[in-house]
């Protein structure tokens, strides 16, 4: 704190600490007075920005938590090793006859590995279909939710102050509360499943929807609105007429940008026990399995890249 | 279109404030009552009485009286910031005054209304009222043939109001549009949208929506602003004929548009109406006498050159006033 508030007089005192002829400070001073106020006021804050990068970093090394572990690299090959050959490669590739022994060389069990990966893709296809429609029914129920609330703190539709006041709190609790945090507290409310994955990207993206709503509905040209309603037209036609059209593509693609979001966000709902892809990714990270891994994260670019592929082409058209 | 009732002219001491007492005041109080010689004459479109618009200590607009006719084509000349947009906006209702009385179409919709105007009647009202304003802004993301359309919703009754709504509109309705545009020159560009329309395209197109609308009394701001010369006479043809028996009043600056769309001018500076002559009276003199008045007007009313958009930038929505009237006692 105090080390951030030393640099803004520390700009000046460096300037007339080194001006000791007097025509010098004179010249520094009119330099200085030339500064536009906004653009001292940026360095400023420029400054207080630096220092606070320092003080996180001083301190983080002060308490001699910013360590790398004990080897590294050797970690990081090892990893990426495994990495590199996804067990999806398996079900076409892996061993048909894995025998398992013991040390003494006894065979304790034969595995078909192909027919094992094949198993677990099925179970990654169910997954991910549970993660998508954990996104889908979410971001649905989310934008449902908003609405209203977004009508509310929309600022040039001019609510009552203490209704939008609630809103905006509503929608501000929301917005800080983390998807998983709200999944942790209703897996224990309704229990485990995709239920509560699906209230738990609900009630988060509520927040970022109502934001979204009312900021398009902010950015409204009310003067065409105006000249609409200038003719005579009533508030439904002037409503159907001249905002739904406005706004309405600007929906659709907030709608899109958080359903896209909430996929990537789904995809780890599992690890508290709200279904999906999550579920899988935390029994192959707790196996070291590695390569499993490496079949999930595929799984996931796949589908969050394609997503926002479509997402885009569908937004673009509407624009 | 003859004898029209001149009002207002120079003689006026500018330094009289009018104060109709109170509210409950009989209307022929007052000395310039535009009562005049021609009994046969209908009822007014616009009666202004003793008007003033102002923002804070500035006086927009000072209207000692001003009488419009059914049928009138007139003009409003004079300087930026004369009053001419604020006058507009006056008689569509986007600006309200506390002082006087404002008479629109048989409608007082100034502060001598007895009961203010309920929304349908001030939407009854807007119907009437074709307005082609500065920077008239269309619905972007429609069709030019869209926007021209919405000008016909207040006319659609019954099932043809419904589709209205969805914008799924009759053949014969469509036509209609489609007829509006070709009148300017826009049936090539009916199906582009608003928003990747040149700006003189977009002044046609809201020309073209007047067209639908068939109001009784066309306010227009520089109807002509942004246009070519072929166009400009395509515009004005359109807006004679849309306004056919109704009446028309234009801003103009373009001195060659004035015979076109008037047949009476009022010339304003400084707020104030200055003149009020037959179109042959007008002559180059009289104007540039007008425009140089403007620099003696705004050494006394500095801020009146910038305040009148903020006015009426606002929409017509009459139930908040936006302008708050001054004290009485400035002069």
């Amino acid at each position: 704190m105090f080390e951030t508030r030393s640099v803004r007089p520390g700009g000046g005192g460096g300037a007339s600490a080194t001006a000791s002829a007097s025509p010098a400070a004179t010249a520094a001073a009119t330099a200085l007075r030339a500064v536009p106020r906004e653009r001292a006021a940026f360095a400023g804050l420029v400054l207080i920005y630096i220092a606070l990068i320092g003080l996180c970093l001083g301190t983080l090394v002060a308490a001699g938590d910013l360590s790398f572990g004990r080897s590294p690299w050797q970690n990081l090959v090892k990893s990426v090793g495994e990495f590199a050959r996804p067990s999806v490669l398996d079900v076409w590739f892996g061993p048909e006859r894995l025998e398992f022994r013991s040390d003494d060389g006894a065979l304790l069990r034969v595995e078909n590995r192909r027919a094992v990966e094949t198993a677990f893709v099925a179970a990654v296809g169910r997954a991910t279909w549970v993660t998508f429609q954990i996104a889908t029914l979410g971001s649905l129920l989310a934008a449902v939710l908003a609405l209203p609330l977004g009508l509310l703190t929309a600022r040039n539709l001019n609510a009552p102050r203490p209704l939008a006041w609630a809103a905006n709190g509503v929608l501000g609790t929301a917005r800080a509360v983390h998807t998983l945090v709200f999944g942790l507290v209703l897996v224990g409310v309704v229990g485990l499943g995709p239920t509560a994955g699906i209230l738990a990207i609900a009630l988060h993206s509520m927040g970022t929807y109502g934001k979204l709503y009312a900021e398009s509905i902010e950015a409204l040209d009310m003067a065409a609105i105006d000249a609409v309603r200038a003719t005579g037209a009533t508030p439904l036609q002037v409503f159907f007429n001249a905002v739904w059209p406005a706004v309405l593509p600007q929906f659709v693609g907030n709608h899109l940008y958080v359903w896209e979001f909430n996929i990537r966000d789904s995809t780890i709902l599992g690890l508290i026990g709200a279904g999906g892809l999550g579920l899988l990714i935390s029994e192959a990270v707790s196996l070291f399995q590695w390569s499993r891994l490496a079949t999930l994260l595929l799984v996931v670019i796949v589908l969050v890249m394609a997503f926002d592929a479509v997402s885009r082409r569908i937004r673009k058209a509407l624009l | 279109m003859s004898a029209r009732p001149s009002i207002g002219d120079a003689s006026v001491p500018t330094g009289h404030v009018p104060a109709p007492a109170g509210r409950a005041q009989s209307p022929a109080g007052h000395a310039q009552s535009p009562v005049r010689d021609t009994p046969a004459r209908p009822d007014p479109v616009i009666r202004l009485d003793q008007v003033q618009v102002r923002v804070g200590p500035h006086a927009l607009l000072q209207v000692e009286g001003l009488t419009i006719a059914p049928g009138e084509r007139v003009a409003v000349v004079g300087p930026n910031g004369a009053g001419k947009s604020t006058l507009l906006r006056l008689l569509s209702g986007a600006v309200a005054t506390r002082q006087g009385s404002v008479r629109v179409l048989g409608r007082e919709i100034g502060p001598q209304a007895r009961v203010p105007l309920t929304r349908v009647q001030w939407r009854a009202l807007r119907a009437e009222l074709g307005l082609v304003m500065q920077g008239l802004h269309l619905v972007p993301r429609l069709t030019a043939r869209e926007n021209v359309l919405i000008g016909g919703l207040a006319r659609l009754r019954g099932l043809d109001a419904w589709r209205g709504w969805v914008r799924w509109h009759r053949p014969e309705v469509r036509a209609q549009a489609d007829a509006a545009l070709d009148a300017l020159g826009l049936s090539a560009r009916a199906g582009t949208r608003a928003d990747r329309l040149s700006g003189g395209e977009r002044q046609k197109v809201g020309v073209a929506r007047l067209r639908l609308q068939q109001p009784r009394l066309i306010l227009a701001d520089e109807p002509t602003s942004a246009l070519d010369p072929h166009a400009v006479r395509q515009v004005c043809a359109v807006l004679r004929d849309t306004a056919g028996a109704g009446t028309l009043v234009s801003v103009l600056h373009q001195r060659e548009v004035l015979p076109q769309l008037a047949t009476r001018v009022i010339g304003m500076a400084g707020g104030r109406i200055v003149w009020d002559l037959p179109i042959d009276a007008v002559d180059d003199a009289r104007l540039d006498g007008l425009y140089r008045l403007s620099g003696a007007c705004r050494a006394e009313a500095t801020a009146t050159s910038h305040v009148p958009d903020p006015v009426g930038a606002r929409p017509a929505n009459a139930a908040r006033p936006i302008v708050h009237p001054s004290k009485e006692s400035h002069p």
